[in-house]
């Protein structure tokens, strides 16, 4: 086989490998994140967490106007470089992050990478029949 | 914050990786291109530092825009992740330079096709995963994110 197969064949192994680690490495952060999250401020009705950063892209370009597609749900931005101790809460690895809050405080779901408007909408749908 | 053109950034990434692509498979019938890598490497350190010296945005500054073959898409953004990520791919693309020696050869053009899926992540879904690392590196204050 000539070194140019051989190549193919390795990177396919090594980005298959990678793609299975992030998978494992976010199921595992998500586990955490919501286990050792600790109740957040109550509110009158869920809300999203919503970790950002300068340097974050896909922030502005994606996530920023996926969140403004949902309809009067509060959005706590919080800049994960300058509040460290939050961002380690939720295990936040990757920008963005998103943490659906429920009306007492609890974390129910957290979204490494882009989260599109609809499965943000989604989860919050969950939260307020959680919270009903 | 300031303004990135982000089609300059599309334009990069889609130079680097036909070049990759045209380094990989032209390189199964004439073996010279093989060459296109290291070339490639150049560019892009070279790019990192000299703004200025980045081929394919040059191009696109001034050739494609220009021409209205590319549309100029300005986002508010910070280029450093951006010139962090194009930094690292030139370094990667260094070791597979050097890799490319006979007995090595396979390992440089693994390294080499990364920095080309890397690229084509970055261009078709937004990820950047150079830029990714450049936060990971400014949470632990390595650099200043």
């Amino acid at each position: 086989m000539n070194p140019q197969l051989w190549a193919l064949a390795v990177a396919g192994i090594v980005v298959l490998a990678a793609v299975a680690l992030e998978y494992a490495r976010s199921l595992r952060a998500r586990r955490l994140a919501l286990a050792g999250a600790g109740a957040g401020a109550p509110a009158p009705e869920p809300y999203i967490l919503y970790f950002t950063g300068d340097g974050c892209t896909v922030c502005r370009t994606h996530q920023e106007p996926a969140l403004a597609k949902l309809d009067s749900v509060r959005v706590d931005r919080i800049d994960a470089v300058a509040d460290r101790e939050l961002a380690d809460r939720f295990q936040v690895y990757t920008l963005p992050t998103t943490v659906v809050m429920s009306s007492s405080g609890k974390a129910l779901h957290v979204n490494y990478g882009y989260a599109p408007a609809p499965k943000l909408a989604r989860q919050l749908a969950e939260a307020r029949t959680l919270t009903a | 914050m300031s303004t990135v053109d982000h089609a300059a950034l599309k334009v990069n990434q889609t130079g680097i990786i036909l070049t990759v692509l045209v380094a990989f498979v032209g390189g199964l019938f004439f073996a010279p291109l093989l060459w296109l890598i290291p070339a490639l490497a150049i560019v892009l350190l070279l790019g990192t530092f000299v703004p200025q010296a980045a081929l394919f945005k040059q191009l696109y500054f001034r050739v494609l825009k220009p021409a209205g073959i590319v549309k100029p898409k300005p986002v508010e953004d910070r280029p450093e992740p951006h010139n962090f990520a194009q930094g690292l791919g030139g370094v990667f693309l260094v070791v597979a330079s050097i890799a490319l020696i006979p007995s090595l050869e396979v390992a440089g053009l693994v390294l080499a096709l990364l920095v080309a899926v890397l690229a084509f992540v970055n261009l078709a879904f937004g990820y950047c995963v150079g830029c990714q690392i450049y936060y990971q590196l400014g949470k632990r204050g390595l650099i200043r994110a």
